[in-house]
């Protein structure tokens, strides 16, 4: 708006320089100069803001966060018993609320000016909470990425990815079109989404449950013995990459998709004494892998269902 | 009088003022005593709470399609009656009071818990008649009237979020419709039905979410 408003203001003074005398152009033109260039700083200097705090805690802290704006979150740990929050803005359309209550961390980013347009709503967000932190997260659009944390989490975006790695608790992520992508995690996993996919790699969870409507999803890794895994796509593809050590119960089906099958030689017919059989509806396939220790159940409604032993 | 007496009369009767009987065991009753404290307490924090604000309309749309999606309701039959306030308005009366949200609720899982151990072992039986060949109809119903009134509202809005809820609530709508088509060829078809219920429960939520926006927002 700062360069809109000055440009403007140029341009009637262009009309009006030629009216005016030579000497005295040559002493307005160099003061227009400079208060162009000083001006048209305004809104570099305002996408530069930050703000930073930080919150000393006692135990295990919570930190939540609401980020309505469009804008990354990131969030790191340290071996301090102190959250640091550093928020970035690109205007002053944006205002950040901080409040700690013993060792629980609010933070919220909220729109002051309703008329704002989308690129003045950028906000990131960068923390370092301690190792063992619990984290409620929850933006629209921006990216939410997590790294080495160790505690319950639910994480929420409408249309932003959500990026974990070596992060380990009971992770619930709800996304709307945001895809997961999860790697090297514990614990359990539960993701929901209507067009975002999931891709979960070299994990150790003992539950997961992926649902999405229309995403893919990709399950690369072990299966842990006695764990319980879920995936389910409406239309998409459903993958899974076994290795040739995991020991797992399999049910796959679909409706009106197909069952691509490419682990024959690992999967054998069901040894725990139950008989499976696809209805008259659905085509399926169902097997042991190894002693069949872990239960894996996979569907898709109209999309494919792969299983392959990765190399 | 023992205590099982005491916590009897308390709560048929309320414990202010205590019978004379009750009274004279509460008092030489450390346990009793205890227990009306927690009580007494319990009920002044209770007088002490503002007035309720009634729950938004989504609630009760969410709630009406979880309880049909999990089978403790089922679609109602086509009334005869003429036009009649949905059911989920009397709901929403009765839900006033939290004592009787609590009860209802609890009601309604037993209910279920019933209903599902008397099913017979070939499958859960299907009356005859229209209503039941609609699997969550009345769901769809209340959804597709809530999804109208947010178009309405929304139409102007060109924000990226508004834009990616409306693609991917059109996402649903399509998989609601496939869905559907599936369920009417082969009602039996128990993937069917399961997606079916998954869309419906997606389209609640994303209905929430978008009038949570559009109230925080707008």
């Amino acid at each position: 708006m700062g360069i809109g408003m000055m440009g403007l203001a140029a341009s009637r003074s262009d009309l009006g320089l030629a009216a005016l005398r030579p000497d005295l152009k040559r002493g307005i033109l160099p003061v227009l100069a400079a208060a162009t260039f000083l001006c048209s700083g305004l809104p570099a200097a305002a996408a530069g803001q930050h703000l930073e705090k930080h919150f000393t805690v006692n135990a295990r802290p919570v930190v939540v966060i609401h980020n309505v704006a469009n804008g990354r979150i990131e969030v790191k740990s340290w071996k301090t018993k102190e959250v640091d929050v550093v928020a970035s803005q690109t205007s002053d359309k944006i205002g950040f609320d901080m409040e700690q209550a013993g060792d629980r961390i609010d933070v919220t980013a909220n729109i002051l000016d309703t008329s704002a347009q989308p690129r003045e709503l950028e906000a990131s967000l960068l923390l370092t909470v301690p190792e063992e932190t619990e984290l409620q997260l929850k933006t629209e659009t921006g990216l939410i990425y997590v790294e080495q944390v160790m505690g319950d989490m639910t994480l929420e975006s409408v249309a932003g990815d959500v990026h974990l790695k070596e992060v380990s608790g009971y992770i619930i992520v709800r996304t709307t079109e945001g895809s997961l992508v999860c790697t090297q995690c514990a614990g359990k996993l539960d993701f929901k989404s209507i067009s975002g996919g999931a891709q979960v790699l070299q994990p150790a969870l003992t539950n997961v449950s992926l649902f999405t409507t229309s995403g893919n999803i990709l399950f690369d890794g072990d299966f842990v013995r006695t764990g319980l895994y879920t995936m389910k796509s409406g239309k998409g593809l459903v993958e899974v990459r076994f290795s040739g050590n995991d020991s797992f119960d399999l049910k796959a089906q679909t409706a009106t998709g197909t069952v691509d099958n490419r682990a024959a030689a690992y999967l054998k017919p069901d040894s725990h004494g139950v008989k499976h059989l696809a209805t008259k509806f659905t085509k399926g396939l169902f097997g042991t892998v190894g002693q069949g220790l872990a239960k894996v159940e996979l569907s898709s409604y109209s999309g494919t269902i792969r299983i392959l032993k990765r190399d | 009088m023992q205590c099982k007496d005491v916590e009897f009369v308390v709560e048929q009767e309320g414990f202010a003022p205590l019978p004379e009987a009750a009274q004279a065991h509460v008092a030489t009753c450390s346990h009793c005593q205890e227990y009306v404290t927690d009580l007494a307490t319990i009920v002044s924090v209770a007088n002490e709470l503002p007035a309720e604000v009634e729950p938004p309309a989504r609630v009760w749309v969410s709630l009406q399609a979880q309880l049909e999606l999990e089978g403790i309701i089922k679609t109602p039959a086509i009334s005869t009656q003429g036009e009649r306030s949905p059911w989920w308005r009397g709901f929403r009366d009765l839900f006033r009071s939290r004592a009787l949200a609590t009860a209802t609720v609890g009601a309604l899982i037993v209910a279920a818990g019933v209903l599902q151990l008397r099913q017979p072992p070939g499958g859960p039986a299907v009356p005859a008649g229209p209503s039941w060949q609609i699997p969550f109809a009345q769901t769809a119903k209340v959804l597709n009237e809530q999804e109208v009134d947010l178009k309405n509202i929304q139409l102007a809005s060109t924000s990226p979020v508004d834009d990616s809820f409306r693609q991917n609530l059109q996402q649903v709508d399509d998989f609601i419709a496939v869905c559907e088509r599936r369920m009417q060829a082969a009602p039996e078809d128990d993937l069917a039905r399961e997606y079916l219920s998954n869309a419906y429960q997606q389209k609640a939520e994303l209905l929430s979410a978008m009038m949570d926006r559009e109230g925080s927002v707008h």
